[in-house]
């Protein structure tokens, strides 16, 4: 356990430091990075599914004034590694999915490499592909590399036994993150090796996944990202675009490259969440104690590559039960490669479990509150280890209290107010902490300001702000003395901004480089002087089950005509250790929610089995929600530090606000008309 | 010399093709604040402020013939108007001689203007990149003529402090009000119109902190360079003949040199707002050898208003013409604030909706609801067609090549009772899976008046005969509205695709004729 920082400027809403650039306009994303005479590229993508590509004819795009080089599996440089086949761009003439990068067009200006993209000619050996995704798939396999499966007991007897019972399929969609920066790549060679100004979610794990990819050492590869437009997981790993713009620049002479994805492109290449089949089995005895609990998830995969949506993992941890059942199946299919999307496994794998709680409340006529309170483990159901803090029955209580949920009629379908029924709804979330390996550098400076430096990334969080936060009490001083650097593979490596444990892993990394610096110079150094070091490994993960909770509370109501769903309120309380900036943090809980109610409304990835390809692949036909879609939603969070979560005892927020949103909008839609919707997204078809 | 005033700044307009975007040519010069989320109208992450004509509702008052390019006579003459706009749609040729203003030129180097302070002070960004888009559709609202100004005394629950310390919370009597209608917040107490921003996307924020910011705002200051500019007559339409290797971009000064140039060139493509057409250049490609902008064309942007009858210029945007209507024609008033977003509507015109004669554009099934004709000119002079009839299939209309759309001529008087469902899946900034327009009247219990429009139904807008039929002559009951609701999910054949099934497309429509009745049962009762 690792001792507390004192706080001053942490917790207060410190406005966002780069607020004021970005009002203005005048951040610059990876896109308007100034580099000298650029080229652009566009990527030729496959048409079909799978098969390989007999032929390809680039003489009418080559002949196109302002084409540099049509790029093709034939002529492209080779790649020293193509271990990772999602990465493995242009090195064959096979097709995995619809949609992959068969080839691309370099050019003076964008439009004339999109023109000529347009006007290269493939010939196809097409083969019969499967990317129909269903729970009966004749070739479910296990996961490689995913939890294995959990046998407690004996689920099959216990639930013969029981009570009360819930045995439900429920399904989640595929869903793209869709950050608003398109994912955007400047790749330069020269002698040193490569520089990306890339749209990433960690500088320093681009360059440890793309170093190898072109044999060169870490060090060859300079990646810098100082600004980035969301990501919500996309960014998280780099994807085939980052490859095929180095690559593009190899053939450059010397010349930047550059690849914007379009929006459309974002829907084959930069990742997705995978739909999953969720079969959800619950027993309970007359008291509401739960005696079995199972969850049966099938989920897709890309056959090129492995992904595995851990959706297992709440059931493996959420509530107590003598007799449970979790396994994770994958259909592989000739489909785009799944990847994280905020709260990847938590967020869909939160919707059956907590929509099948909800049900068994009825079944064993308790309010879904009281039935969770019944169903709380003493420690971690999934390791039997304590927890370092678990405070659901907290935020259920403190949301129901601020909610108003005593006005829930239990029964549904009694609520209606002109040409609407109205219902109330809650579920809870989590998400577990995590921190990882990173570095950070102090130094001091004539002016009296700290420099404080470290590779991480902002894609939106508030680590240009946090940070600051965070090095101002661990030195000891006033924000404005701290001169904070991220985004750039020449700071110290930082981990990727994802699985919300950013914060806490850099935040820990910069405490331990300040308190180092404290001790070797003291409060008054000499300029000039500095320090860098590493976060210390902290032995409490391995005694304790950390993880985050929180109570999502819905209000909605179901137009009687239409079906229509509206969301005029919702509340998240959460439990995610101490809370860095009061402002930020906010804004995060309520993306995340918002998110959420657009989990529960609209987003859906339609993928056509007969062409393998997303049909709604644009802004126009995937709808995520728009400002009248969200009403009055609030988020608070208990007034708590973490004693065992690290040096700051935060736990992180980044994605518990999404997990359980969709569950809770669809249990007050249930609570509304009485009808159990039990496949997102809550169209309104669903309620006539 | 084609140019225009960016930022206060002139700037030549090189480099650029016909087919080149706004948004492409801002982003050329470094103005960099202005992104790309879409490319086709969607995000708004493109939106830039232009000065536009100012025009005030009742201007043109019974009978008064007015084009808004020039003088309006009345209280909105010669006045300026900001208006947030899609750059990634708009021709960058289009912007000749035209005032722009982006996130960079709002406020000074030294100064946040009102509107950026507001969002930097509310953390109104997270990842920043929506936010210039925002900061424009924002300050567009908050230079509108007529809005209330005052800066809201922002409640104590928006304060940013969210940890749970006190007992406070909120009140549990919930925010659905008993009188059943679903509270839409859709102003702020300074008046500030949240729709102004329905055509902005964000996808971090969840928008609250965007709200609060637009919420908090004041009125424009007295030296407001910006305000200040709104006094003076809005930049007018410029001649402009731009060619690139792409093709010409022609603005042509008259009407008639309009219509001349259509003669001799078969193959020209007429642009107005360019909201269907942008998508075509930047999503599908589409490249023509000469595009003929006729959104500035005086006879096309005429707006009247007499005892017979309502006249909208072919080229009047859709939020001019709700202006100009001031809610004169509710049924149109209705299906405004659903068609697309404010940015949109600050450039698509009514011409465009009906020169796409797409199966699912709003303005249609309203017009024929409305009993509307369309009145087409060319060389050979104009003529008046019926819009039932207008459309010959998909995409397809009795408009030769050589006509233009000029004006749509609504009769009046209306009948008393209409309505606009528009069923689609999101509720602001989507189109249509379904869209209805019913006008009607009801005589001592018994339907006198009965026109029916209807959108996303087959291959071209509909008028929905059969069902006027059913409802004609026949009394004002529910058994005479379940018959004709009966004979309306048989008219036309409804797609069945991912946006919605068939069925529930037919069962909307249906829905929406009782819901027609139902509300306005009790309102007939009470006058019978
Ligand atoms: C994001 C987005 C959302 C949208 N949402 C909606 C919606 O909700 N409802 C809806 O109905 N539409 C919607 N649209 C479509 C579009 O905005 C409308 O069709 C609009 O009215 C087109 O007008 P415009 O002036 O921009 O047309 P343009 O793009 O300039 O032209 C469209 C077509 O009409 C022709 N044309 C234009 N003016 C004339 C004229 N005077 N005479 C003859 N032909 C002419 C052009 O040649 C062209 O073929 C949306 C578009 C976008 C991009
Ligand atoms: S880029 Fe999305 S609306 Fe213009
Ligand atoms: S702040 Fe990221 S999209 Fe709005």
């Amino acid at each position: 356990m690792s001792e507390i920082l004192e706080s001053t400027e942490i917790g207060r809403p410190m406005v966002r430091q780069d607020g004021p650039a970005k009002v203005r306009g005048l951040a610059p994303y990876a896109y308007e990075q100034p580099v000298q005479d650029p080229l652009h590229l566009h990527p030729v993508q496959s048409t079909i599914a799978l098969g390989c590509i007999v032929s390809i004819d680039t003489s009418a795009a080559e002949a196109l004034p302002g084409v540099v080089a049509v790029l093709t599996h034939e002529n492209a440089p080779r790649l020293a590694n193509t271990d990772d086949a999602e990465l493995a761009v242009l090195q064959g003439h096979e097709v995995g999915f619809r949609g992959q990068f068969i080839g691309a067009v370099l050019a003076e200006s964008p439009e004339v490499a999109r023109q000529a993209a347009a006007a290269v000619v493939v010939d196809y050996e097409a083969e019969e592909h499967d990317a129909d995704f269903r729970a009966d798939h004749p070739q479910l396999t296990e996961p490689n590399a995913a939890t294995a499966d959990t046998f407690d007991g004996d689920v099959d007897t216990a639930l013969r036994a029981a009570a009360h019972t819930v045995e439900a399929t429920y399904t989640t969609p595929a869903e793209h993150n869709n950050p608003m920066e398109p994912h955007t790549t400047i790749a330069l060679w020269d002698e040193r090796g490569l520089t990306l100004y890339d749209s990433t979610q960690g500088p320093h794990p681009v360059r440890q996944t793309i170093a190898p990819v072109f044999g060169l050492q870490p060090d060859q590869v300079h990646v810098i990202a100082p600004h980035i437009g969301g990501g919500f997981g996309s960014k998280g790993l780099p994807h085939a675009n980052v490859v095929l713009t180095a690559l593009a620049a190899q053939r450059s002479g010397g010349r930047p490259v550059k690849l914007a994805l379009t929006r459309q492109q974002m829907f084959t290449v930069a990742g997705y969440r995978t739909p999953t089949i969720q079969q959800v089995r619950l027993g309970a005895d007359d008291d509401g104690r739960l005696s079995a609990v199972a969850m049966d998830a099938v989920e897709q995969t890309s056959k090129i590559k492995e992904f595995t949506e851990e959706s297992g993992q709440p059931a493996r941890m959420m509530y107590a039960t003598p007799n449970r059942q979790v396994t994770q199946r994958l259909a592989r299919l000739d489909i785009p490669v799944p990847s994280w999307m905020r709260a990847p496994g938590k967020c869909p794998g939160m919707f059956g479990p907590e929509v099948a709680m909800d049900e068994i409340a009825e079944a064993c006529a308790l309010d879904p509150i009281e039935l969770r309170v019944r169903n709380e483990p003493e420690s971690d159901p999934e390791t039997g280890k304590p927890y370092s803090s678990r405070r659901l029955l907290d935020c259920l209580a403190e949301g129901a209290k601020r909610f108003g949920w005593d006005r829930r009629n239990a029964r549904p379908g009694q609520r209606v107010q002109g040409r609407w029924r109205v219902g109330l709804g809650v579920a809870a979330s989590t998400y577990p902490f995590l921190r990882q390996f990173s570095e950070a550098k102090v130094s001091y400076s004539a002016d009296g300001t700290y420099a404080v430096h470290i590779g991480a990334a902002d894609l939106g969080t508030g680590a240009w702000t946090a940070l600051t936060q965070i090095a101002a009490d661990a030195l000891g001083v006033s924000a404005h003395r701290i001169r904070l650097e991220i985004g750039d593979t020449a700071l110290p490596v930082a981990s990727v901004a994802g699985g919300s444990s950013g914060t806490a892993s850099w935040g820990a990394a910069i405490i331990a480089a300040a308190d180092e610096f404290l001790a070797k110079f003291g409060v008054e150094p000499d300029p000039g002087a500095e320090v860098q070091t590493a976060a210390p490994r902290d032995s409490a993960q391995k005694e304790y089950a950390m993880h985050s909770f929180g109570a999502q509370f819905a209000e909605v109501c179901v137009n009687v005509d239409t079906g229509e769903v509206r969301v005029p309120r919702m509340l998240g309380v959460f439990s995610a250790g101490r809370i860095i900036n009061a402002g930020t943090a906010r804004s995060q809980f309520i993306g995340g929610m918002s998110m959420g109610i657009g989990m529960a409304l609209h987003e859906q990835s339609v993928m056509d089995a007969r062409f393998g390809s997303f049909v709604n692949h644009d802004f126009a036909e995937y709808h995520v929600p728009a400002n009248a879609d969200i009403a009055d939603v609030d988020a608070v969070w208990l007034d708590e530090v973490d004693p065992l979560a690290g040096p700051l005892g935060a736990r992180g927020i980044g994605e518990i606000g999404i997990v359980g949103a969709a569950a809770a909008v669809a249990n007050a839609t249930y609570n509304a008309t009485g009808i159990r919707v039990r496949d997102l997204p809550l169209t309104p078809d669903k309620f006539l | 010399m084609n140019e225009a005033t960016v930022n206060g700044q002139q700037r030549a307009l090189t480099g650029i093709g016909a087919h080149t975007t706004a948004l492409d040519w801002l982003r050329s010069c470094g103005l960099t604040g202005a992104k790309e989320g879409c490319a086709e109208g969607e995000c708004g992450a493109c939106a830039v402020l232009v000065a536009q004509p100012a025009e005030s509702g009742r201007s043109a008052e019974s009978g008064q013939s007015v084009a808004s390019g020039q003088s309006d006579g009345a209280d909105g003459a010669d006045q300026t108007q900001w208006a947030s706009v899609n750059s990634c749609l708009i021709p960058a040729a289009a912007l000749n001689g035209q005032e722009v203003v982006t996130s960079e030129g709002l406020g000074s180097p030294a100064d946040l203007h009102p509107v950026q302070s507001q969002m930097a002070a509310n953390g109104s960004s997270q990842c920043g990149y929506c936010t210039p888009g925002f900061a424009c559709s924002m300050a567009a609202e908050f230079y509108r003529c007529g809005r209330a100004g005052e800066a809201a005394d922002v409640d104590g629950e928006r304060s940013t402090d969210g940890a749970v310390t006190d007992d406070g919370g909120k009140p549990a009597d919930g925010a659905v009000p008993a009188d059943g209608t679903v509270p839409d917040d859709e102003h702020g107490p300074n008046g500030f119109d949240l729709h102004a921003l329905s055509g902005n996307l964000c996808r971090c924020t969840g928008y609250r902190p965007i709200r609060d910011a637009a919420f908090a705002l004041g009125a424009p200051q007295d030296d407001d360079p910006l305000a200040a500019r709104r006094r003076k007559p809005a930049p007018g339409p410029v001649a402009t003949d731009i060619t690139g290797d792409d093709g010409r971009f022609v603005r042509p000064a008259t009407l008639g040199e309009t219509l001349d140039l259509m003669a001799g060139n078969p193959d020209a493509t007429v642009v107005a707002g360019a909201t269907d057409f942008g998508v075509e250049v930047n999503q599908r490609g589409r490249r023509d050898p000469l595009l003929i902008a006729v959104d500035r064309i005086d006879e096309l942007r005429t707006f009247e208003a007499t005892d017979s009858h309502v006249e909208i210029g072919a080229a009047l945007s859709l939020s001019e013409v709700e202006r100009k209507l001031d809610g004169r024609l509710p049924l149109l008033e209705g299906m405004f604030p659903q068609f697309a977003s404010r940015l949109i509507r600050n450039r698509a015109t009514i011409g465009g909706n009906l020169g796409t004669g797409s199966p699912i554009g709003d303005a249609p099934p309203a017009l024929l609801a409305l009993g509307a004709r369309i009145v087409l000119v060319s060389p050979a002079g104009e003529r008046e067609v019926d819009l039932d009839g207008y459309f010959t299939g998909y995409r397809q209309t009795v408009r030769r090549d050589d006509e233009l759309i000029k004006s749509v001529r609504i009769p009046l008087p209306v009948a008393p009772l209409t309505a606009f469902h528009k069923i689609a899946k999101r509720r602001f900034d989507d189109i249509s899976s379904v869209a209805i327009a019913i006008a009607g009247e009801v005589a001592d219990g018994v339907i006198t008046r009965a026109r029916i429009g209807i959108g996303g139904a087959a291959a071209t807008p509909l008028r929905a005969h059969d069902t006027e039929r059913a409802l004609l002559g026949n009394p004002w009951n529910e058994a005479t509205i379940n018959e004709a609701a009966a004979v309306l999910g048989a008219e036309g054949t409804p797609m069945d695709d991912h946006r919605a099934s068939a069925a529930y497309r037919q069962s909307m429509l249906a829905q929406a004729l009782k819901k027609f009745h139902a509300e306005n049962d009790e309102t007939l009762e009470v006058s019978a």
